[in-house]
């Protein structure tokens, strides 16, 4: 790959296109300099013209200065009676009359005041500080009307930094456009894959750019105070309150994992161990809060046990009962993620060979020591790994705790608090980047730890045959209980669906379809901007997943590993921070990006990213590579076998990483309530607004269009793909 | 399907693979030369990881050559990517297309290659008639049988009418019937073709049945090439003489060589041996090989060396008598054994063998 005449060729062929690149750049960057001295010089030589004649007015015009010249002041130099060739200084400030006296004795000061003397414009070469900033002296005669008689001299100190800024736009561009030249065409002459190299390049580029970058920004500017390096941010993050915030998210998760993981286990086991009916019903219903907007079962538990909540107020008419808070929280929390605890369960429990139940019954053991010796010891690394999934997602939750906390504070709420409230990016970023502390550890443990620790063994022709392990009572009672927490779940739909049609919840219970109308009218930009963001996102996240798991299941290629790190990191960070570190990172050149569409887009791939990447990969490994092979052989290029044999082997896992996007976009909130503009506006944060004003109506059916969005995107998916595996993939995280 | 046949030419050809992590690098391929005439089937025989598979993934593009160039035709292809080579590889694992049926698997190449719709209708239909499967063109390749999968694999491979064809242990997933058969039909496919052919394979017999030539490699390195006949009946090395045939071995003392031939002492008597390895010289240690067909079982004392039966295998056309002796346990074919005297296990025999089939090799156990 590598010969001697390869890379001379290509080191001259670097240094042609750097000799060609910095002549440009150098050219542009004098046309730059000597067009903005132009426009520089033309503002000043207009500004000198307003100097008032009238030597009383002269301070008030000094103080105007500043503000048609941002960052840069005026010295008014009045010539002396005695001797006309010296001035007295008049300025507004005491700093900028201190300048000037440094300036004054200078060669160059000397030739501007001859100039000036003259009736000529004197634009000095020599930079000078002030304030910190580098300005320009620009020395411009003042005279009468007559143009006759020289009232005065104004010594103009104009900042650089309007030109500094495009002309370091003009040397990141052509470093650009090196790197680019560089990394190109190094790519296509020493590798021998190049569809590979590229997108190895065009991956590594995006991980660079929208994950390293972003999130080094927000720890980078965690360490800033008022522009200098300090700790001030992370001293006032550590400090009691915030400290109170990190504690309570972790209680929040504590609870909200261990109750999740529980009722999971309840409807794993009564699902896949005992002899219940309706197991396909009970099975999609314990999964279909995952795939339901944000506040939306917030709202449903405000509308039933709020202040002013149909059960504890008009029904059981309970005053000093309080919904908002830890209780209420972990209950809601539970009720939306519980479905992760059940989705993993049910996977170790459909995994466990029921014939070592059977051993262990042959061997005289009653049912509830099989139970107690067998079932839950093999079922242990399971419910490790679905508390830490839950605990992991509780703390990254935002919606609910910012709709239902009340008093009770946790870190991500505060983090948001501190952005919007009290305009802190940087305390907003040390407050999320506390969060990913305990998420981290928790993802990794999960990762690295517990799963490796799984007792699931395919070995042979696992055996179908049911052991019955309940007894006909506990059978009963367990059958039951998840019978009650599925009529609940549907009641709280319900709910929310009878929340559209009337007319003042709490209030007044009076049938209306006034609600849809107005929800439908006011919310339309919001439909329309969040669906078109959406449906942008997911070709290509889709795309860009089964790419990334083709490279990383097929190639080696140096820093495979990292890259596939660095990929997969979003999943572990919560939206919050994610939000934060984009709004740091893209509000300034080269990527300015905050505000437009862009960027919610791109926060959308990228967070959903590694879970199709995971689906394709694991798709990807149950395909022989000698197909792929045999397409190559048979005389298909790269790109070909990708798109001929790859893709559609891998359909399902492709369909459904797609949906995935798509519903969690639809469904989003977390790091998008940061990237939102008036122009593109989020449904989700239309039903958060709603709801802060008690508009519950109008939230309602926001809230159910927005499900019935969702349903539908899962529909078409399911009729694409008729492989329920993929389905239950799909919404596990 | 007939086109000009190609020659493949391997010279020099070293493949290591790096190992990181302060791991010792791996030779693959260690300085590998031969030819492959056009219209020849060779076949690639060895001993799992000795670089067999390796280096048809190289000829075929999968892999690249660390040195040494590749040639197909004449035109060097050692850096090609394989869809730029013409080659096409019948894969141990057969590799059909999961979401294509038969038809579309073995039209695959030629669509890639831009043919008209009727053209590859056409080919198609006279490529799977020529491997018995024109009545399956519809099914889905999951629903066929593993033989005749994997004749649609090779269907898919000879319609591009490649130069070279590449079978990579391509019988190894079936069972012993269909692989006999399979064998006699790649085998006949190929010579009616006269396609240029190499084939990978661990399996002694297979290479011998269907090979102009074999070439025997180990630890990355060709030991020896030669006529099947030849790596049979003269090989030039004890590893050689045993990875291609059950073979008894004899150390003896060279006395004298001569042309193809050798003298050598075998406990104290002169034994004019039939041939001998080119390296076998006076002085350095050797060893006498006979293969189970030419040795004979004869009373005590009358033959080579003495010992006794341990286990008679009845094969039907001929017997495996286990002889055991101070060399270790003899394989004895007696063939024909129906009417013949049969020593009994546990019985007293010697063993004796004719001096023109035996041959003396250098005894290093490479």
């Amino acid at each position: 790959m590598f010969t001697k005449d390869k890379l001379i060729k290509f080191f001259l062929a670097l240094a042609v296109f750097a000799a060609v690149d910095g002549w440009i750049f150098t050219t542009m960057q004098s046309s730059v300099r000597a067009s903005a001295a132009t426009v520089r010089k033309n503002a000043l030589v207009l500004l000198a013209k307003s100097a008032p004649s009238d030597p009383g007015l002269l301070e008030d015009w000094l103080s105007t200065v500043g503000t048609s010249l941002p960052g840069g002041a005026a010295v008014y130099l009045t010539p002396s009676i005695d001797d006309p060739e010296v001035y007295v200084p008049l300025a507004s400030n005491e700093t900028v009359l201190k300048l000037w006296l440094d300036v004054a004795a200078t060669e160059d000061a000397k030739k501007g005041l001859e100039s000036a003397y003259y009736f000529e414009d004197y634009a000095s070469a020599i930079k000078a500080q002030l304030n910190g900033t580098p300005v320009r002296l620009f020395y411009a005669p003042i005279t009468d009307d007559a143009q006759a008689e020289l009232l005065g001299i104004a010594v103009f100190m104009a900042p650089e930094t309007a030109d500094a800024n495009v002309e370091r736009l003009l040397l990141g561009f052509a470093l650009g456009a090196f790197v680019l030249f560089a990394s190109l065409s190094g790519v296509s002459r020493f590798v021998r894959d190049p569809v590979v190299g590229f997108s190895v390049l065009v991956l590594s580029a995006l991980a660079i750019v929208f994950i390293i970058f972003p999130l080094a920004e927000a720890f980078r500017l965690s360490f800033l105070f008022e522009g200098k390096p300090s700790l001030t941010v992370w001293a006032e993050s550590l400090s009691g309150a915030h400290l109170q915030a990190l504690w309570g998210s972790i209680r929040l998760g504590i609870w909200t994992a261990s109750t999740s993981t529980i009722v999971g286990f309840l409807f794993a086991f009564v699902i896949y161990r005992t002899s219940a009916r309706s197991k396909k019903f009970l099975s999609a219903i314990a999964q279909l809060p995952v795939i339901s907007p944000p506040f939306s079962l917030t709202l449903s538990i405000i509308l039933l046990a709020g202040n002013n909540g149909l059960i504890t107020r008009q029904l059981l008419g309970m005053q000093n009962f309080s919904i908002y808070g830890l209780g209420g929280l972990v209950f809601v929390q539970t009720i939306g993620m519980f479905p992760i605890a059940f989705l993993t369960l049910a996977g170790v429990l459909q995994g466990l060979d029921a014939t070592l139940e059977e051993a262990a019954l042959d061997l005289n053991a009653g049912r509830w020591q099989v139970f107690r010796t067998v079932t839950l010891p093999l079922a242990v690394p399971g419910l490790l790994s679905a508390w830490l999934l839950v605990f992991t997602n509780s703390l990254a939750d935002f919606a609910n705790p910012l709709l239902l906390a009340g008093n009770y504070r946790v870190l991500s709420v505060e983090a948001y608090i501190q952005v919007t409230g009290r305009n802190d990016l940087g305390g907003g970023a040390a407050l999320s980047l506390l969060l990913l502390l305990p998420t981290l550890t928790a993802f990794f443990i999960q990762r690295n730890w517990v799963s490796k620790r799984s007792f699931i063994t395919v070995t042979g022709k696992p055996n179908l045959k049911l052991v019955e392990l309940a007894a006909p009572a506990v059978r009963m009672t367990l059958t039951a209980a998840v019978w009650f927490i599925v009529a609940f779940v549907l009641s709280l739909y319900g709910t929310i669906l009878a929340g559209c049609f009337v007319k003042n919840w709490g209030i007044d219970y009076s049938f209306t379809l006034s609600n849809i109308g107005e929800a439908l009218s006011r919310g339309k930009e919001a439909i329309r901007s969040t669906l078109s963001l959406a449906a942008m996102a997911t070709p290509v996240a889709g795309l860009i997943a089964m790419a990334s798991a083709m490279i990383f299941v097929r190639k080696t290629f140096a820093g495979k590993r990292v890259l596939e790190a660095v990929m997969m990191m979003p999943f572990a960070v919560p939206g919050t921070l994610l939000g934060i570190a984009y709004i740091l990172a893209f509000n300034k050149a080269p990527f300015l990006l905050v505000g437009t569409g862009a960027i919610i887009v791109i926060s959308y791939i990228v967070r959903e990213l590694p879970v199709g990447i995971e689906g394709g990969v694991a798709s990807l490994r149950q395909i022989d590579p000698s197909i792929e092979e045999a397409a190559r052989d048979l005389g298909a290029d790269e790109g070909l076998v990708f798109r001929t044999i790859v893709l559609p082997l891998v359909r399902p896992a492709f369909i459904s990483s797609m949906s995935y996007t798509f519903v969690r976009s639809m469904t989003a909130v977390s790091a998008v309530i940061f990237l939102i503009s008036a122009r593109w506006y989020h449904m989700t944060v239309l039903i958060y607004n709603f709801s802060e004003n008690l508009r519950f109506g109008l939230a309602s059916v926001l809230a159910t269009t927005l499900i019935i969005i969702v349903m539908a995107a899962f529909g078409i998916m399911r009729l694409l793909v008729r492989d329920t595996g993929a389905f239950d993939k799909t919404i596990s995280r | 399907m007939a086109k000009e046949p190609v020659a493949v030419t391997i010279d020099r050809v070293t493949r290591i693979y790096k190992n990181v992590k302060g791991r010792a690098d791996v030779v693959a391929v260690d300085d590998a030369s031969f030819v492959v005439k056009p219209g020849e089937l060779v076949t690639l025989l060895g001993p799992s990881g000795c670089g067999k598979t390796t280096t048809l993934r190289m000829i075929a593009g999968f892999d690249l050559p660390t040195k040494g160039t590749i040639r197909i035709g004449g035109e060097d292809v050692s850096s090609l990517p394989p869809n730029k080579r013409d080659t096409a590889t019948v894969f141990q694992s057969y590799g059909l297309f999961p979401h294509m049926n038969v038809a579309e698997n073995v039209g695959y190449g030629l669509r890639i290659r831009k043919v008209a719709r009727a053209e590859i209708d056409e080919r198609v239909k006279r490529a799977l008639a020529l491997t018995g499967l024109a009545d399956y063109a519809e099914r889905s390749p999951g629903r066929l049988s593993g033989g005749q999968q994997q004749r649609v694999a090779l269907s898919r491979s000879l319609v591009v009418e490649p130069g070279v064809l590449l079978l990579d242990e391509p019988l190894s997933n079936l069972d012993a019937l269909l692989r006999e058969q399979m064998r006699v039909e790649i085998r006949r496919i190929q010579k009616s073709l006269g396609i240029t052919a190499i084939y990978v394979t661990h399996d002694r017999v297979e290479a011998m049945s269907l090979s102009d030539r074999v070439i025997v490699m180990k630890d990355g390195r060709i030991r020896q090439i030669g006529s099947p006949s030849g790596i049979y009946e003269r090989p030039d090395t004890v590893f050689v003489a045993g990875f291609v045939g059950k073979v008894a071995f004899f150390p003896v003392e060279v006395a004298s060589t001569d042309g193809e031939t050798c003298a050598c002492t075998l406990r104290g008597k002169t034994v004019q041996a039939g041939s001998r390895a080119p390296d076998v010289a006076r002085g350095k240690p050797a060893v006498l090989m006979a293969r189970p067909e030419s040795l004979r079982i004869g009373a005590p004392d009358e033959g080579v060396v003495d010992g006794t039966v341990r286990q008679n295998v009845y094969l039907g056309s001929s017997i495996e008598s286990f002889v055991e002796t101070e060399y270790g346990e003899l394989l004895v074919q007696i063939d024909d054994p129906a009417g013949k005297r049969i020593a009994a296990e546990g019985d007293r025999v010697s063993v004796s063998f004719n001096e023109a089939q035996v041959r003396v090799l250098p005894a290093s156990a490479e």
